[in-house]
């Protein structure tokens, strides 16, 4: 990087951090520290939503996503909007006629203590873990920008969002989430705008999208119903819809965003508005992902995107060998040239049958790039051990190789910024879960207000450190995007089913919910364990097995205590 | 609780009259981003 980018980046990230502070001086009772007073209008609680799902890992990995893999994974998104729709008439009513802090003091008031603590464990748990992931997309970059070490990195960039977070805690959160939103639209339409300038002069932004599209990047859309497809419509719709109610409703990263909206219309207005905003942000940033395929259509790209791993390799036994494979890459991508050139003038001339044979013999050398990049990865893998993950550098290595001084440091600390959104939302929730539900309802009844948010600021201090732990482990789950929402899918469909049971099936007490939903726990592991099917199905499996089991231990074995009145 | 409740009224946005228009052009945007998608893909593709 050069000087002007570090300035840029420095300067960026000092003034959101500064400004986070800042706000942290209106913070003294438990309710600014949880939920900013419940002051905040629609608008914010929507970018505070956004920011919150929208980390790093979505602006690093969803173009690796899509150069691989194509444009499919904006179905993950379809289940969103309805999500929103059930959220709008069910759960924010419900949450705030009660005026709770965390979604599962509700469930004590429905069922029981120990229904509240189990789901409150499954939270801390999941969300401990995949807050884990988050801190290292951005520890990633720095890493393979600086060549730090990344247990070094993993410590400074959770280390800084814990800073503001436990100085200001929720009000914090939601006003620097708005800046981090600003500031990463410039950077998706920045980047967008520079990958077609970087195109040949002669190919323009549609010639690029029918490249990609002829390579089959643009498969948007697949109706085919198949359980073991990872992303196609009726997965998006069902499976995602499930994800996305279970996440917005019963995860305290969310929910703790939503309820600091200034009126229950707020706060639905928020989450309608995410629900329509969701999908084209996700379309755009895939994008910007099939942008840089084409762009490396007509440029030679690296053998293996993630440098780092290349510098290594160059300085073992295996250097030679790693060489030999760059050339052959590099006449395979100069032989493939012609053909490249060749589809866009038959697209041009719109020449059918040009174009499926160009189409054909591209295909041929997509193979020759997969098997010459797969002897390359082995290589890899021997010679540095393990880790041969390449998608979450994809985008990153375009942006250092061909973005000019100054725009390099803006787009780090986007990314970095993105990163710092969620993860400060992730360690608030976590100490409220921590404080709300266990440390003020089992340990410490009767504190003072004040002592409860210093304890809220310990705990925050303490989930910092334990996500910097896992983020040490981050690299060896494969596209980080992904690890993410299966982490989420084993858990979130248990956690759902309960909120629905709470809801709707009024006859269910607390101690078949609680058993119902250890059996679902169970076989939803066991079905991610043995690959029974894809992994946003298990959304809705474990939500289903929760209420199945649940009713059947009612019906089998029911509850002799009086049930407290139904909400 | 009534849907055009003053708590709920509060924060519409000026373009929908009720929660229901605003449930309804969610979903309709789903769809529609579905069919636009799927031109889209039919197009490039």
């Amino acid at each position: 990087m050069s000087s002007l980018d570090w300035i840029v980046l420095s300067l960026t990230l000092i003034f959101v951090v500064s400004y986070g502070i800042y706000r942290s001086r209106e913070t003294h009772t438990m309710d600014s520290f949880l939920l900013a007073g419940k002051s905040l209008p629609w608008y914010h609680v929507t970018l505070s939503l956004m920011a919150t799902q929208a980390s790093a890992i979505t602006f690093l990995s969803a173009p690796g996503q899509a150069y691989t893999d194509g444009m499919r994974f904006v179905q993950f998104y379809f289940g969103l909007p309805l999500a929103m729709v059930v959220l709008c008439i069910t759960f924010v009513p419900k949450f705030g006629q009660l005026k709770i802090f965390t979604a599962y003091e509700f469930l004590e008031s429905r069922f029981d203590l120990r229904t509240r603590g189990l789901t409150s464990f499954l939270f801390l748990l999941q969300r401990g873990l995949s807050t884990g992931l988050s801190i290292y997309a951005p520890s990633l970059i720095l890493s393979a920008i600086l060549g730090w070490d990344i247990t070094w990195t993993n410590i400074i960039s959770g280390g800084v969002v814990m800073l503001y977070t436990i100085a200001g805690g929720s009000r914090a959160v939601s006003h620097t989430h708005l800046q981090q939103m600003a500031i990463i639209t410039i950077g998706m339409v920045v980047a967008g705008i520079m990958v077609v300038k970087f195109l040949p002069s002669d190919v323009s932004f549609t010639d690029a999208l029918h490249v990609a599209g002829k390579m089959g990047k643009i498969n948007l859309i697949d109706f085919t119903f198949d359980l073991n497809s990872r992303y196609n419509v009726w997965s998006g719709l069902i499976g995602g819809f499930f994800l996305q109610l279970s996440y917005f409703g019963t995860d305290q990263s969310q929910v703790g965003r939503f309820l600091t909206g200034s009126s229950q219309g707020q706060s639905k207005l928020g989450l309608a508005m995410n629900g329509l905003l969701k999908i084209p942000m996700q379309f755009l940033i895939l994008l910007v992902g099939v942008l840089v395929f084409a762009f490396y259509q007509f440029t030679n790209p690296p053998l293996f995107f993630n440098k780092t791993a290349v510098d290594k390799v160059r300085k073992t036994q295996y250097a030679a060998q790693y060489e030999a494979l760059e050339k052959k890459h590099e006449l395979i991508q100069k032989d493939k040239h012609p053909h490249i050139m060749a589809l866009t003038e038959a697209l041009r001339k719109e020449d059918q049958n040009a174009i499926q044979e160009s189409r054909v013999v591209l295909a041929g050398f997509e193979t020759k790039v997969k098997e010459v990049r797969k002897e390359a990865e082995i290589l890899l893998s021997e010679a540095n051990g393990g880790d041969t993950n390449d998608v979450n550098y994809i985008f990153l290595r375009f942006v250092i190789d061909y973005l000019p001084a100054g725009m390099v440091g803006l787009l780090i600390a986007v990314i970095l910024l993105a990163s710092m959104g969620s993860v400060a939302a992730a360690y608030n929730s976590l100490a409220s879960c921590t404080i709300v539900d266990i440390y003020k309802r089992m340990i410490r009844k009767d504190d003072d207000s004040k002592d409860y948010v210093a304890a809220s600021r310990w705990a925050t201090f303490f989930w910092g450190i334990f996500c910097i732990a896992i983020a040490q482990y981050a690299s060896r789950l494969g596209s980080m995007i992904e690890a993410v929402n299966i982490l989420g899918s084993l858990f979130y469909g248990v956690i759902l089913g309960i909120f629905l049971v709470a809801f709707y099936f009024k006859n269910i007490g607390s101690r078949a919910v609680f058993y119902g939903s250890i059996l679902g726990e169970i076989f939803v592991v066991i079905s991610y364990i043995f690959n029974l099917t894809a992994f946003l199905w298990l959304n809705l499996i474990g939500c289903l097995l929760v209420i199945i089991f649940a009713w059947i231990i009612e019906y089998a074995w029911p509850q002799s205590a009086s049930r407290k009145p139904s909400l | 609780m009534k849907e055009n409740s003053p708590l709920n009224r509060d924060g519409l946005p000026p373009f929908v009259k009720t929660w229901k228009q605003m449930y309804i052009l969610l979903t309709g945007t789903l769809f529609l981003l579905i069919a636009l998608f799927y031109l889209f893909m039919n197009h490039f593709q």
